[in-house]
């Protein structure tokens, strides 16, 4: 049974198509296959994130025109097994796909895959609707802040309009020791404020930045406490359950030797 | 502890920043073009298909790109010839 993941936020800027690609990464590295589509077409960022920019041919609009093959347009990923992009056209406004080419295509994209992932634009127009027409689930990425929380709780409205279950939450760039000092949102006000399930907590750190940078989602790093995180929530996707962490380092040894030394940031930006 | 160790001895890598740029340079460059990535590809097939006519192209080792050169952006090819296969009359 394979499933359709929309990854939606209303709010830009909050981590959607990293969220997307990290999540995709460490599914595939699961071994499950993955096909993760960029829906932000004019505006498209998905394959620079993924460090596969170099590699399109053919984008979503050509394959729903019927300018090309479905096989034809998905870039497998060299790096792991099971894992491929579908680009966004870049030259073509949001009108040219409609929710019903998207849920066709979606149809098409679960016959080849476990797992097929959204990355759905910003706000709440054409291309939002275009992104939760084919999905089975939608998974709410927020920060916490007050104009990323607000945007959360209208999206969460619509998604439950558009007769998809509830809601996960991803809540994303947690500085628990702002948390700690009372300047940032928890998770438990989070969640008091939108009630919906959590899945996942992600970290605020630098690996994030290089990993733009480079083109290589910190799923990929062993090492990275950011990348660790979306792989707890990849697990979770699946049905594992898996504490999620309060990411306060404060009390390990190595995380104070390392504060220290001046080495941490190696747990969190403060 | 490994990332902490990497850290320490560090491991060879140039800082990103240079991978951000170079990438960036690259995709402002296309983007300013506005070729999409099929026109690139159908460019790059008929150019090869023309002086196929006169020489014989190894398409593998073909290299075929956008490029800055000074101030303005250039279109970069490496045709690597394997032998002459027309005389031009």
């Amino acid at each position: 049974m394979s499933e359709c993941l929309v990854i939606t936020s209303g709010k830009g800027g909050v981590g959607k198509t990293t969220t997307s690609a990290n999540l995709a990464v460490a599914l595939a590295r699961e071994g499950k296959k993955v096909a993760v589509v960029d829906a932000d077409i004019g505006l498209r960022n998905l394959d620079v994130i993924l460090g596969l920019e170099n590699r399109i041919v053919y984008d979503l609009v050509n394959v729903i025109e019927g300018q090309c093959r479905l096989k034809q347009a998905l870039i497998r990923d060299k790096r792991i097994e099971g894992l491929f992009l579908l680009p966004a056209a870049q030259t073509r406004d949001k009108n040219a796909v409609t929710p019903d080419d998207m849920k066709k295509l979606v149809d098409d994209l679960k016959e080849l895959h476990d797992y097929v992932i959204i990355d759905c634009p910003a706000g709440i127009e054409q291309g939002f609707k275009n992104s939760i027409a084919g999905a089975d689930r939608a998974l709410i990425v927020t920060t916490p802040e007050v104009s990323a929380i607000r945007d959360a709780d209208r999206i969460i409205g619509l998604v439950e309009a558009h007769d998809l279950p509830e809601p996960e939450l991803i809540l994303n760039r947690y500085r628990a020791g702002m948390v700690g000092r009372g300047d940032m949102l928890g998770r438990e006000d989070v969640l008091e404020i939108l009630a919906i399930p959590l899945l996942g907590i992600v970290p605020d750190h630098e690996d994030i930045i290089i990993s733009a940078n480079r083109g290589i989602p910190a799923s990929f790093d062993d090492d990275s406490v950011v990348g660790a995180a979306y792989r707890r929530i990849a697990a979770r996707l699946g049905g594992a359950e898996i504490e999620i962490p309060s990411f306060d380092d404060k009390q390990t040894f190595w995380g104070s030797v390392a504060r220290w030394m001046g080495l941490a940031p190696a747990r969190e930006v403060m | 502890m490994r990332a902490l160790l990497k850290r320490l001895i560090g491991h060879g890598e140039p800082p990103s920043k240079s991978d951000a740029k170079q990438r960036l340079q690259l995709l402002l460059i296309h983007d300013q073009v506005d070729l999409s990535p099929a026109q690139m590809e159908q460019m790059r097939q008929e150019i090869l298909e023309v002086v196929g006519r006169y020489v014989e192209i190894n398409p593998d080792e073909m290299e075929f790109r956008l490029d800055k050169e000074g101030g303005a952006i250039a279109l970069v090819s490496t045709l690597p010839v394997r032998r002459v296969t027309a005389r031009s009359a």
